[in-house]
């Protein structure tokens, strides 16, 4: 690699870091009271309207979930109990996240699982077809070799 | 009157399906391959007979014929001409009749092309493929799913479409280029089991079939991309993309066509994946028919499902079918199926192509079990739970930043192995673009390493993309920037622009709801909107509320909401005031009471949103120029052909 190129890829490392640390800083400190109940509502589901989630509703009972999270986050609850209490009230289906325990958990796991599986069983395959490519040399070519090396 | 020739369409065009079936198995079971021909007489009569029974049902449609049970449930006589129209693919037996109607244009564009080859019996098991889908949807059109049904008290006026279904000319455009996607895979996915049948493995049956791939794979991008932007224009909430269940029914077979149309350049190339290739089409398939059994079966609930039917087990047992046969062929074609070579490096083209097929596959698996998996909980335990965007938001974008990752290096990268230096040195530009577009992004406001880490992707795609097609076009001309490479590139350009656009639109986005009376002004993100003016008209029967909103540099946009005499709750219809920076997205939350002059406005700024639409109209350019033929030079056409040996 010459100089020039070596400098340039450097330059382009620093442009990398120096933006990722800008995007870093420039993010907004921890979340006030009311960008809680904001992601809390991002991920409630409005129970009549088809996925959408109460943030985007119009319906009546979003508009009900909304005052009720608001409420909530100001009594001082934290996420997940807030989370449980909509459960109780309008069933499990109003969290858009499935569950992290028990068999909703699957929906998480298996991913993860598969995903390293498979990357496992390409890693196996590369190696596989990387050690089918080594050609032991024959008695022949050991002796062709040798008399070669004799000669010189 | 129309009924009858809608009702004698459908079973003329099941007839003709049958008798050219029949037919084929005749002449291959007796193996005279010279009259296979002889089929051909039939699926004109099956062509004509779908003809016949969509212009039935479109006659109906416009001349308001409230005797059919279709047109009375979806029709109404105020309905615009163009919804009118529209309307015969607006519910569960009309959009099963354009269905039929888009593979008799398939099987005709088919038999047509290849009535030379007829002879050759690959083309023929093909055809007859192509012929028994052809029976299966026309045998539900004939009973279970007719469309022609009559009533014998025709009411005097339709209940109409769901009026979301009517306001927006995007309507009668999207669900067309869907089903010119969805269906298209039948073609390759039937070359591949008239391969596997024959057992002519070779490389032959995918070059015949690689146009219609693609045209199929462009046609489906655009229709889905056709469909967030009417979601987008039409549904109110801001958004173009939910993880809906129907939005995923469409998208799975993408994810597979798309792994597809990359690693079938491995085999044609080096001969090698035949299997996983046949898999990959196999399983696009199947994809679409159980997308099809889970928007019209009823066992999901979603905003587009189509009414409860009785053709959940059919399609079920049809995807079984397809499934059993597809494992079947394979298992018994295992031997021949392998294939011969290796590959070096994973430092390769190779290398790279399979990168991107282990994580489209790993994409789709996540939407499928995401899609059904509340279905399953349900069906063992009775739990009720959702699998929502933020789950698919959390598991996916990992996967489409290492996506990104693999598009940039896959183009930098040679055949067989690529020198680590030889990589330095071909990706200093591309990287530089990438870190370029990242430094832009912060200095305008982005924040977070995920979105400012996925813009630089991004942009090493874009560069990746335009130095390949940079050097393409030094070398050849214009001829280097059509044909597979070329149109490819251009069409990952298209991509980027794409994720461009999802990412700032997603991560970026501002709102704010505000009481306005007239004169009044409210601001989001250094926008300033001023409440004009409030109309109350009536459109025909419906009343329709609208309020004038000046948008500060971008004129008056005008949100309405409207009250259907045939609809319960009212429809809001959002105003966009769109630009390349950013789209100023004005909804009307609802009526206003009477005896106020304020209006409740919701404002939403989304960066960036226009380049979604744009990306997806530069991915249907590329894929264009993909399926024009290149005309390389014969001179370099043999040295490939060398170096290919």
């Amino acid at each position: 690699m010459n100089g020039y190129r070596r400098l340039s890829w450097l330059l382009i490392l620093l442009v990398v870091v120096g933006a990722l640390v800008g995007a870093v800083l420039a993010e907004d400190p921890p979340a006030t009271e009311a960008e809680r109940a904001y992601e809390i509502k991002e991920t409630m589901l409005c129970p009549v309207c088809d996925g959408q989630n109460v943030l985007e509703s119009n319906a009546p009972v979003a508009a009900a979930i909304r005052a009720q999270v608001d409420e909530l986050v100001d009594e001082g609850r934290t996420d997940e109990e807030i989370r449980a209490w909509m459960a109780r009230q309008y069933g499990d289906d109003v969290n858009a996240n499935p569950p992290r325990s028990g068999l909703g958990a699957l929906v998480w796991v298996l991913p993860v699982f598969v995903g390293v599986l498979a990357s496992a069983l390409l890693v196996l395959a590369f190696t596989r077809w990387r050690s089918g490519r080594e050609i032991k040399p024959s008695e022949e070519d050991v002796q062709i070799v040798r008399t070669l090396r004799e000669k010189s | 009157m129309t009924a009858l020739l809608g009702t004698v369409g459908v079973w003329v065009a099941l007839a003709g399906a049958l008798g050219a079936s029949v037919m084929l198995i005749l002449t291959l079971g007796i193996r005279q391959d010279e009259r296979h021909n002889r089929a051909f007489p039939w699926v004109a009569v099956m062509v004509s007979g779908c003809v016949v029974a969509v212009v039935a049902m479109e006659i109906a449609l416009l001349t308001d014929n409230f005797s059919l049970a279709y047109v009375a449930a979806n029709s109404t006589k105020t309905t615009p001409v163009l919804y009118k129209f529209a309307t015969l693919w607006g519910a569960l037996e009309g959009s099963l009749l354009l269905w039929a109607l888009v593979l008799c244009l398939y099987v005709s564009a088919v038999s047509l092309n290849f009535r030379h080859q007829i002879s050759d019996r690959l083309v023929a098991w093909a055809l007859l493929t192509m012929l028994v889908v052809c029976v299966f949807f026309f045998g539900l059109l004939a009973g279970p799913a007719d469309p022609f049904g009559t009533l014998p008290n025709p009411p005097v006026d339709g209940n109409g479409l769901n009026p979301l279904l009517r306001n927006h000319p995007l309507m009668a455009i999207h669900p067309v280029m869907l089903y010119f996607g969805y269906v298209g895979f039948t073609v390759p996915f039937s070359f591949a089991i008239a391969a596997l049948v024959t057992g002519r493995l070779d490389e032959r049956w995918l070059t015949s079939t690689r146009v219609w791939t693609l045209i199929a794979w462009g046609s489906l991008t655009v229709g889905v991309l056709l469909g967030a932007w009417w979601s987008y224009e039409v549904l109110g909430w801001g958004g173009y993309w939910a993880w809906d269940p129907v939005e995923n029914a469409s998208f799975l077979p993408w994810l597979t066509g798309t792994a597809f149309i990359h690693s079938v350049i491995v085999q044609e190339r080096r001969g090698m994946l035949r299997v996983w290739n046949l898999c990959l089409l196999l399983a696009t398939f199947a994809l679409t028919i159980f997308g099809t059994f889970l928007t019209r079966s009823g066992v999901i609930e979603s905003v587009h499902e189509f009414s409860a039917s009785s053709l959940g087990p059919l399609l079920l047992g049809f995807f079984a079918l397809i499934l059993v046969v597809s494992v079947t062929l394979v298992g018994l074609r295992g031997d021949q199926l392998r294939s011969p070579g290796s590959i070096d490096s994973p430092l390769s083209r190779e290398g790279s192509f399979l990168a991107n097929n282990l994580l489209f596959s790993l994409f789709a698996f996540v939407v499928l079990l995401g899609t059904v998996f509340p279905l399953i909980v349900e069906a063992i335990n009775g739990d009720q739970l959702a699998v929502g965007r933020p789950y698919f938001d959390r598991m996916l974008l990992p996967i489409g930043m290492a996506l990104l990752l693999v598009m940039g290096l896959a183009p930098l990268l040679t055949w067989r192995s690529t020198a680590g230096s030889v990589l330095a040195q071909r990706a200093l530009a591309p990287a530089a673009c990438g870190a370029g577009v990242m430094a832009v992004a912060v200095v305008a406001g982005a924040e977070g390493v995920g979105p400012v880490l996925g813009m630089g992707l991004g942009g090493f795609v874009i560069g990746a993309a335009l130095r390949h097609l940079v050097i393409a076009f030094r070398r050849n001309g214009w001829r280097g920037l059509v044909g597979r490479s070329g149109g490819g590139m251009v069409a990952h350009v298209g991509v980027s622009l794409l994720a461009f656009g999802f990412i700032a639109s997603t991560a970026f986005s501002e709102e704010g709801e505000f009481q306005l009376r007239p004169g009044d002004t409210g601001s989001v993100a250094g926008h300033h909107i001023t409440f004009v003016a409030l109309t109350d008209t009536m459109d025909g029967p419906n009343r329709v509320v609208r309020a004038l909103i000046d948008v500060e540099g971008r004129g008056i946009h005008s949100p309405a909401i409207t009250q259907y005499p045939t609809f319960g709750r009212p429809i809001a219809t959002p105003s966009v005031a769109t630009s390349f920076i950013d789209d100023v997205y004005l909804s009307l939350i609802a009526i206003p009471e009477p005896d106020t002059d304020s209006v409740v406005i919701r404002v939403l700024i989304e960066p960036l949103v226009a380049w979604i639409w744009i990306g997806g109209f530069v991915i249907g350019v590329g894929t264009l120029l993909a399926v024009i033929p290149v005309g390389i030079s014969r001179s370099a056409r043999r040295e490939e052909e060398v170096v290919r040996r």
